[in-house]
């Protein structure tokens, strides 16, 4: 235990200065010169994208969780060959 | 007690060494070869040689010696041997001495190779007090950072393979602040300037020195 | 086993929402109208998070390689392996939306940017961390002597990451760092949606390396049941 904390106090103590960053400011937010996606906006068709990538996102999640689900009814069939086997 | 088990390992070491020159001399020729083929590639006189690309050669070729003068650290241990040892001293008088032994060898060698380096590719070094502590620093940089990693690598089948690809990465931080130093040094820049860069390479020496010596006794029950 | 999955879902749930949540929110909200990076500013929200996650997830590895040498405990080991595995995927998917943002922003695939650098160098050193379990054929050396290296690679990887950014400012003095985001101090704004981003993208790392932790479990147990009968 004691070496963990050692160890772990290592890895804290490395970091160094940070490099000097430039501030964002509201006039940032408002500098009409620098162009954005506005009519993009504007049209809606953000939402478009926004919902495929949403829908990609649901996609892979709701496979992930049947993996999970596959993953953990295996794990209950092993608890019960675990059972059969030592019994 | 830790300290007099040091002595005396590095003693040991200093004799083993002796007694087999031919691996000393075998180091030795290995840095003067390196040296002639780079200066024979580039096909240049010193002068010509830009100071960026002079320090970065110098480096690599210190660096290939490094990994394999250092590789061989625990190789040589005959299988009996450890058992010996393993009964008489503990393993961190063991890491330390090696540490040590390879600092000085790494020294000896790279003060070899920049004498031969500078001798036939030129030498654009315009702070030599500098240069040198850096110079002493790298070495022990080296030493400890390698020493562990050849304790690894001696474990598995291909080691003189897996030395150099384990070594890399782990040697890469202190690589290039040790080159970034030495330029400030071949520029003459003023102290100052490296000051903060000399401190980092302390402060990896000293973590990378703590870590050995916190890891190597579970190296060394497997 | 079994109680793990049920009673661990809310995280799960809570990583699939803000997740969601990053989405909707970074590529709806507002963001600051800055030169050159235009809308690409939105990358923040899904290119950045890879590279933190990586780091936490690596992390992670790390304490459990500690963990196992202090408690030889072969469960720690799969644990440490496994999120070191997730850390890689992190950092390919880092680097590889790197090099596509920087080659439409700064011009060229690989600009030697100091982070991009760095994650290339993680991913060397953890690739010779797989390799050294490669070439160590019995299974207790193996763990034992990859989470030696492991905690010696990630000690010495976290100063490059600091070191690295600093080494570039001295060479091109002057130059003033590339503009992208590390020149800029992320503002509140920004990190309404950025930190939620990171927390989400590091879950769904973790989630990742639990079902393949479970499945590491699950083939040892197997082997135990062949090796009983």
């Amino acid at each position: 235990m004691k070496t963990t904390w050692l160890m772990l106090f290592l890895f804290l103590t490395t970091p160094l200065l940070a490099q000097e960053k430039q501030q964002v400011t509201a006039a940032d937010y408002a500098n009409r010169e620098v162009s954005m996606a506005d009519s993009f906006r504007a049209e809606g068709k953000i939402y478009v994208v926004v919902a495929i990538l949403a829908t990609v996102l649901a996609g892979l999640l709701v496979f992930t969780l049947v993996t999970d689900r596959k993953v953990s009814k295996l794990e209950q069939e092993m608890e019960h060959l675990k059972k059969k086997i030592i019994n | 007690m830790l300290f007099q088990e040091v002595l005396a390992l590095i003693k040991k070491e200093f004799v083993l060494e002796w007694r087999q020159r031919y691996a000393l001399n075998g180091m030795i020729l290995y840095v003067f070869s390196t040296v002639f083929i780079c200066y024979l590639s580039f096909n240049v006189k010193g002068a010509q040689l830009h100071p960026i690309t002079w320090n970065a050669l110098f480096w690599i070729i210190i660096l290939f010696t490094a990994i394999n003068g250092i590789a061989k650290s625990f190789n040589q241990e005959r299988y009996g041997r450890f058992y010996y040892y393993y009964a008489l001293v503990s393993a961190q008088g063991i890491i330390v001495a090696k540490m040590i032994y390879n600092a000085l060898l790494m020294l000896l060698l790279a003060i070899l190779g920049i004498s031969v380096y500078s001798l036939v590719l030129g030498n654009p070094v315009a702070d030599w007090p500098l240069y040198l502590l850096n110079m002493i620093l790298s070495a022990i940089g080296f030493s400890t950072t390698l020493t562990l990693v050849s304790g690894i690598a001696s474990k598995a089948s291909n080691s003189p393979t897996l030395m150099a690809i384990l070594s890399f990465p782990v040697i890469l931080p202190m690589l290039l602040i040790i080159i970034a130093i030495s330029k400030n040094a071949i520029d003459g820049l003023d102290r100052s300037v490296s000051d903060s860069s000399l401190l980092v390479l302390v402060a990896i020496n000293l973590i990378v020195l703590s870590l050995s010596y916190i890891l190597f006794p579970y190296l060394w029950r497997s | 086993m079994a109680k793990l999955n049920s009673k661990h879902v809310i995280w799960k749930l809570l990583a699939s929402l803000l997740l969601f949540y990053t989405i909707i929110g970074g590529l709806m909200m507002e963001v600051p109208r800055l030169p050159i990076l235009n809308e690409t500013i939105r990358a923040l929200y899904f290119h950045v998070p890879m590279w933190f996650g990586m780091i936490i997830l690596l992390l992670i590895s790390a304490v459990y390689s500690i963990r196992y040498l202090n408690k030889d405990d072969q469960a720690y080991d799969d644990i440490a392996v496994e999120f070191a595995n997730a850390g890689v995927i992190f950092g390919v998917l880092g680097i590889v939306t790197g090099m596509i943002w920087a080659q439409f922003t700064w011009g060229a695939w690989w600009s030697g940017d100091p982070k991009q650098n760095g994650s290339a160098i993680a991913l060397m050193t953890y690739f010779a961390y797989f390799i050294l379990r490669n070439s160590l054929s019995d299974q207790q050396q193996k763990a034992r002597i990859s989470a030696i290296y492991n905690i010696f690679a990630f000690a010495t990887l976290i100063p490059l990451l600091f070191i690295l950014p600093r080494l570039t400012d001295s060479l091109h003095p002057g130059n003033g760092g590339n503009p992208g985001f590390n020149a800029y101090d992320m503002d509140s704004k920004l990190r309404l949606v950025f930190y939620p981003a990171v927390i989400g993208w590091t879950l769904l790392g973790v989630w990742i390396a639990s079902l393949r932790i479970r499945i590491k479990r699950l083939k040892s147990d197997m082997n135990d049941l062949e090796y009983q009968r």
